[in-house]
C-alpha cells in the first residue's frame, strides 16, 4: 500500500494571523506571494509530471542495461583475466556510471531510489551507490601503525612512489591472520547472504555492496603522489603533487590480483584463493546491482504503485506537492549534494581522496552526470548515455524529448522565471565542462581540488558558485509556485487555518 | 541536594500489578481525587504574529519533502556553502581506517553509529525499534556507577565506560550473521541492546481508554564480561538537532530567571539549573543541552558524540572510544592525523558550524482552541513559549532574535516513572531538562519517527503528556480532566509547533 502525503490547503500562517488582528502590517514575503503566484494549470502539470517519470524510467532502464554489461565484462575477465579484459571491464564500470549519474535527480524526494513506500527512508540508494566505501574490509588495504605514519598515498620515506616501485599486493599489506577482510579471509562465504548479512542500506555498517565497490575491486586503492619523499608524518604531505609521474591516473590494481580467474563457478572456483575469492565478490556484487536498479526502475513503470501515486493529480495543491518533489530534487542535488557535500566538503576538508570515484578518478563525470540531471528533470529532456566514454551521448534508444519545466513556465507566461534558471543552468554547464576537460587533459578532480589548484579562477570553484545560484533559483521557483505555502502536514491540517476561530477537528 | 516536593500521585508500576482494570478504576479516583486548582496565573495570552515564526529569522517554511537539516535562510551563499560542508562531515558514513578517503576514516572501533545524521535521521529524532528483538540502533545506553565526577557528571561503568556501544570495526560485527568469530587483534561489540516492551491501559475520567509503554532494557552478547555490581543504565533515544544555535544564543539570565530550586512560589514546579563540566571554559557552568542538560555548548555536544557515538577522536576528546580494560579497542589502528585527532579542529567547526544553522519550521497550522488548552492546562509553566536572544552573538543571524522554543531548559523532577534513578552532574535520576517542543509535529513525516520523550517510549504527543508526573503532575491531571475534543485540540496546538 502506497501512502500518500496527504495534502491539504493552507492560507499562509501570517495572513491568517492578520485575519485575527495580530498584526496587519505584515509584510512577510509569504503573503505578499499569494497574489504573484505562477498559475497552476493541471493538464500541464500532469505533462510535466508524465516526462518526469518518462525519464527516471529511461535513465534506469539505461542504468540496467550498462549494469548488465559490465557483468559480461566481468565475466570475460574472470574466464581469461588479461590486460584487456581488465581494461575492458573498467571501461564498461566507467560506461554504467553514465547512465546512472543522470540518475541522481531523483533523490531526496522519496522516489524509489530512497523510499519504497513514498514516505520512509529506506530505499536501495545505499546499496547501490553508498560512500565512502569500507574498503579495508572487503580487500588488502595499506596497513601501518597509525593512518599518516608512513602509509598513504605514498608518504612513506622510499624513494619511489608506490605504485613506481612495483606491484602492490596482498603480501605487502595486512599480514594479521585470519586476514580482517573478506577476500583474505577465507572462511567467509561469498555470497548474496553476505550483502544482505551486512545491511548496508540501514546504516550501522560499512558499505560494502554497489557501484564502488566494484570500482574498488577493479582500480584498488588510488595511491599515485609525488615520487619525493616526505617524513610521513604531515597529512598536508599525504596528497598529491602535481609532477608526478602517475598522478593522473586512478587506482592500479594489478592484474596478478585476478590471475588465475576461473571458468565455472560450480566446479573450478576455489573459494581458498584470493583471486578467485575476487570474481566471485564482483559477480556477487554486480548481480546485486543489477536486482538493485532493476527493483528502482520497475518503481517508475507505467502502472506502477509508485509512478500512478506521482502522476496522479486532481487539485491545485496535488499539483503543488508534485511539481516540489521534482523542484526538491533539482535544488538539493544541485546546492546540498552536488556543491556541498561533494565539492565544497573535498576542497575545506583538504582531503584531495575525499571525492566520490576515488579509486577510478572518475569524479569529474560524476559531477557533469549529476548536474546534468537537474537540466534534463528542468526541460524535460534526456539524451542518452555515452557507451564510448568520448563525452557524447551515443546510445539515444531511450531519450526522452517531453514536456519540461521549461514549457509549463513558458506556457504560464514565467518568461524571466524561465530565462533565468536557464541561463543559470548554461553557467553551470560550462564550468562542469571546463572540470571534465582538464581531468581528460589530465588533471583529475583530485588533482584540481589540491590547495594550490584551488582559487576563485578554478573550474571547480566556480561550478561549485553556479550550483549554489541555480539552486537559489531553483528555491525562488518553488516560491513563486506557492509551493511552500501550500501544503501542511497531515497531523496538523485538521484545523481550518484559515479562519483561526473554527474549531480545529 | 535538596528534595524537590512531588505531588506524584501517578504509580503505574505498582498499578501494574494490579492488573488493567484495576489499572483504570484506581486512575480514575486519583484524577477525580486530585482536583487541581486553577490558578489565576494559567491565563492564555493573546496571540503574536511572531509566534508562527518559532526561529525568528531562521524559520523556514513548509517544504514538499519535510526535513531538519536545512539550512537558516539568513546565510550568505558562502555561508552556506560551508553549511553543506559540515553537514558532509555529519551526513558521510565514518568507515574504518585505513581507507583512501582520508578525511573520513577512523570509526569506531567501538561506536554506536557511523554519521550523525544515522541517528538524527534527517536532523529529527532516532527511531526506537518496537520489535523486541531489533536491536536498538539510533539510540543507545548509558551506565554509570554511583558517584560524581565534576568533569565527567557520572562515575563511568569500569570496563564499560559510560556508554554501551553497540558497533564495532569488526569483519565479524559488519556482516553480521555470516561470520561469527571476532579475529584476533579484532574488537568486539560491547553488547546489543533490545527493548522488551511493557504495556498498560491508562483510562481517562471521561472513560477512555490509551495504551501506553514502557522499555525495559535488554542487553545481549556482552563482550567484555559482567558489569559492575552496581550499574546504572539510562535508555536515550537520540534528539532532534535543529535550532541549537538559537537555543545557545539565549542568554543565561532569562533561563536563570525562571529558575526556582525552592519552589518557592509554591506552584508545585522547581525548574533547576544543572552545573557542568565545560572542557572550552575548564570550570562548572551552565547546561542547556542534552536530556539532563549536561552539555553547555553545541561544541561539546558536538564533540562528544563524535568521539562516544561515531569514535572519531578530535581536539576536545581526543581519546578513543576505549576503557583501560578493552585491549584490543586501545591497541587499534587509528585514523589520527599527525596532532593525533581523527576530526582536526577546522572540520570540527564545520560540523559544529552546520548543528548551529540549522533552521526550525514554521508553524504550520494555528489551532487556537488547542492553544487555550495548552495555557490552560500550566504547559508553558516549564515549556516556556518565548526567548530574546542576546545581541552580543559573534554570529548575527542569531542576534536578538525573538523564538518560541517551549522550553525552560531547566531540570524538573518528572517523577519516578520517567526516572532513569542516574544522576548527570547536578542532575538527579528522577530530573530531565524540559524538551523544546518547536518542530515537534513534524518528527513523523521526516522519518516516520514519532519516539518522544528521553527513550523513545511515547509513541505521539498524548502518550508522552500521560507520561508526565513529579512536578507537572498538575499539567497532566488537567490535561486528563479536559474534554476529548480540547485534549485532541491540544495536541494538535503541540504538533503544529
Amino acid at each position: 500500500m502506497m501512502k500518500l502525503t496527504r495534502i491539504a490547503t493552507l492560507v499562509a500562517t501570517i495572513s491568517m494571523i492578520t485575519a485575527c488582528g495580530g498584526g496587519s502590517s505584515s509584510s512577510d514575503s509569504a503573503s505578499d506571494d499569494q497574489d504573484t503566484g505562477i498559475a497552476i494549470n493541471l493538464d500541464n502539470v500532469s505533462k510535466v509530471l508524465e516526462t518526469n517519470a518518462d525519464i527516471a524510467y529511461a535513465v534506469y532502464s539505461d542504468a540496467v542495461t550498462t549494469a548488465q554489461a559490465l557483468k559480461t565484462a566481468l565475466t570475460a575477465l574472470r574466464v581469461n583475466p588479461t590486460a584487456e579484459t581488465l581494461a575492458a571491464a573498467k571501461d564498461a564500470w566507467l560506461v554504467a556510471r553514465e547512465p546512472y549519474g543522470q540518475s541522481e535527480v531523483y533523490r531526496f524526494r522519496l522516489s524509489p531510489i530512497d523510499s519504497t513506500d513514498y514516505s520512509s527512508e529506506d530505499g536501495l540508494e545505499g546499496d547501490i551507490n553508498a560512500w565512502p566505501l569500507g574498503e579495508a574490509l572487503i580487500d588488502y588495504v595499506q596497513v601501518n601503525t597509525t593512518d599518516f605514519g608512513d602509509d598513504q598515498i605514498g608518504v612513506t620515506a622510499n624513494d619511489v612512489g608506490i605504485n613506481g616501485g612495483g606491484a602492490v599486493n596482498s603480501d605487502n599489506f595486512d599480514n594479521t591472520s585470519p586476514k580482517t577482510n573478506i577476500i583474505g579471509n577465507t572462511s567467509i562465504v561469498i555470497d548474496e547472504d553476505l550483502l544482505s548479512g551486512n545491511l548496508s542500506a540501514s546504516d550501522e555498517h560499512d558499505v560494502i555492496a554497489g557501484y564502488h565497490a566494484i570500482e574498488f575491486l577493479l582500480w584498488g586503492q588510488d595511491l599515485n603522489n609525488d615520487t619525493g619523499t616526505t617524513d610521513g608524518t604531515d597529512r598536508d604531505d599525504a596528497v598529491k603533487t602535481r609532477g608526478a609521474s602517475n598522478l593522473a591516473t586512478g587506482g592500479q590494481r594489478p592484474l596478478s590480483d585476478f590471475e588465475p580467474g576461473y571458468d565455472d563457478e560450480t566446479t573450478t572456483y576455489n573459494s581458498s584463493v584470493e583471486s578467485d575469492r575476487r570474481h566471485k565478490y564482483l559477480e556477487v556484487v554486480v548481480d546485486k546491482l543489477i536486482a538493485d536498479l532493476t527493483s528502482v526502475r520497475d518503481g517508475w513503470a507505467e502502472g506502477s504503485d509508485y509512478r500512478t501515486a506521482f502522476t496522479t493529480i486532481t487539485t491545485e495543491a496535488q499539483a503543488k506537492q508534485k511539481l516540489a518533489e521534482i523542484l526538491t530534487g533539482m535544488g538539493t542535488l544541485s546546492e546540498g549534494e552536488l556543491a556541498g557535500e561533494r565539492m565544497q566538503i573535498a576542497f575545506s576538508a583538504n582531503s584531495q581522496e575525499d571525492e566520490h570515484s576515488c579509486f577510478s578518478d572518475n569524479t569529474h563525470r560524476d559531477i557533469w552526470l549529476d548536474a546534468e540531471g537537474v537540466s534534463n528533470s528542468y526541460y524535460g529532456e534526456y539524451a542518452g548515455y555515452d557507451s564510448d566514454l568520448d563525452g557524447v551521448d551515443d546510445v539515444i534508444t531511450n531519450a526522452v524529448s517531453g514536456y519540461g519545466i521549461d514549457d509549463f513556465l513558458a506556457d504560464a507566461g514565467a518568461t524571466a522565471d524561465a530565462s533565468a534558471l536557464a541561463t543559470a543552468l548554461t553557467t553551470t554547464a560550462t564550468h562542469y565542462t571546463a572540470i571534465d576537460t582538464a581531468a581528460r587533459a589530465g588533471s583529475p578532480f583530485d588533482v584540481q581540488i589540491m590547495t594550490e589548484n584551488f582559487n576563485s579562477d578554478s573550474a571547480v570553484y566556480k561550478t561549485i558558485v553556479a550550483l549554489n545560484a541555480q539552486a537559489n533559483l531553483i528555491a525562488d521557483l518553488a516560491e513563486s509556485l506557492n509551493i511552500e505555502t501550500s501544503v501542511v502536514d497531515d497531523d496538523a491540517s485538521a484545523c481550518d487555518t484559515s479562519d483561526p476561530t473554527a474549531t480545529c477537528d | 541536594m535538596m528534595k524537590l516536593f512531588r505531588p506524584d500521585s501517578f504509580r503505574p508500576h505498582l498499578l501494574l500489578a494490579l492488573g488493567f482494570l484495576l489499572v483504570g478504576i484506581v486512575l480514575v479516583n486519583l484524577v477525580i481525587g486530585d482536583k487541581a486548582a486553577s490558578p489565576a496565573h494559567l491565563s492564555t495570552p493573546d496571540i503574536r504574529q511572531e509566534e508562527s515564526l518559532p526561529g525568528g529569522s531562521s524559520s523556514i517554511p513548509y517544504r514538499a519533502i519535510a526535513s531538519l537539516e536545512i539550512p537558516s535562510p539568513e546565510l550568505t551563499d558562502s555561508a552556506k556553502s560551508l553549511f553543506y560542508a559540515g553537514k558532509a562531515l555529519a551526513h558521510q558514513p565514518w568507515v574504518k581506517a585505513p581507507t583512501a578517503t582520508t578525511a573520513r576514516d577512523g570509526l569506531g572501533p567501538l561506536y554506536n553509529a557511523r554519521s550523525c545524521l544515522g541517528c538524527h535521521v534527517k536532523g529529527a529524532k532516532g527511531i526506537v525499534p518496537d520489535d523486541p528483538n531489533k536491536p536498538l540502533t539510533n539510540g543507545f545506553v548509558r551506565l554509570s556507577i554511583p558517584g560524581y565526577d565534576p568533569v565527567l557528571g557520572v562515575v563511568p561503568e569500569p570496563t564499560y565506560g559510560d556508554q554501551l556501544q553497540t558497533e564495532s570495526t569488526s569483519l565479524a560485527n559488519q556482516l553480521g550473521l555470516v561470520l561469527t568469530q571476532t579475529g584476533e587483534g579484532e574488537v568486539k561489540p560491547e553488547a546489543k541492546v533490545f527493548l522488551q516492551w511493557q504495556s498498560y491501559i491508562q483510562i481517562y475520567p471521561d472513560g477512555s481508554a490509551v495504551e501506553l509503554r514502557q522499555p525495559k532494557i535488554d542487553i545481549r552478547d556482552l563482550g567484555y564480561g559482567p558489569f559492575h555490581d552496581v550499574t546504572l543504565f539510562s535508555l536515550r533515544n537520540a534528539p532532534a538537532i535543529h535550532g541549537m544555535g538559537l537555543i545557545e544564543a539565549i542568554p543565561q539570565s532569562e533561563i536563570d530567571a525562571l529558575a526556582d530550586p525552592d519552589d518557592s512560589n509554591n506552584d508545585g514546579i522547581s525548574g533547576r539549573v544543572n552545573l557542568v563540566w565545560s572542557p572550552y571554559k575548564d570550570k562548572l557552568i551552565p547546561g542547556r543541552f542534552g536530556h539532563k542538560a549536561s552539555k553547555a555548548e553545541i561544541a561539546t555536544v558536538v564533540a562528544a558524540a563524535f568521539a562516544n557515538d561515531i569514535g572519531i577522536s578530535n581536539p576536545i576528546f581526543p581519546q578513543q572510544p576505549c576503557t583501560s580494560k578493552q585491549a584490543a579497542c586501545l591497541n587499534s589502528l587509528t585514523g589520527n592525523d599527525d596532532l593525533g585527532y581523527e576530526i582536526p579542529q577546522d572540520l570540527l567547526e564545520l560540523v559544529i558550524n552546520f548543528t548551529r544553522n540549522i533552521s526550525v519550521p514554521k508553524q504550520r497550522s494555528f489551532p487556537i482552541k488547542g492553544r487555550s488548552a495548552f495555557y490552560q492546562s500550566g504547559c508553558q509553566q516549564c515549556h516556556q513559549p518565548q526567548f530574546r536572544t542576546g545581541k552580543d552573538q559573534s554570529f548575527a543571524q542569531l542576534n536578538d532574535q525573538l523564538i518560541w522554543p517551549y522550553s525552560d531548559f531547566l531540570l524538573h523532577d518528572m517523577g519516578d516513572q520517567l526516572a532513569d534513578g542516574r544522576s548527570d552532574f547536578d542532575a538527579t535520576g528522577n530530573e530531565w531538562r524540559t524538551p523544546p517542543l518547536w518542530g515537534l509535529g513534524l518528527n513523523k513525516q521526516i522519518n516516520g519517527s514519532l519516539n518522544l520523550l528521553h527513550d523513545g517510549r511515547a509513541r505521539s504527543v498524548e502518550e508522552a503528556i500521560l507520561w508526565h508526573g513529579g512536578e507537572a503532575t498538575n499539567a497532566r491531571t488537567k490535561f486528563m480532566q479536559l474534554a476529548a475534543e480540547e485534549r485532541k485540540q491540544l495536541v494538535q496546538f503541540v504538533e503544529a509547533l
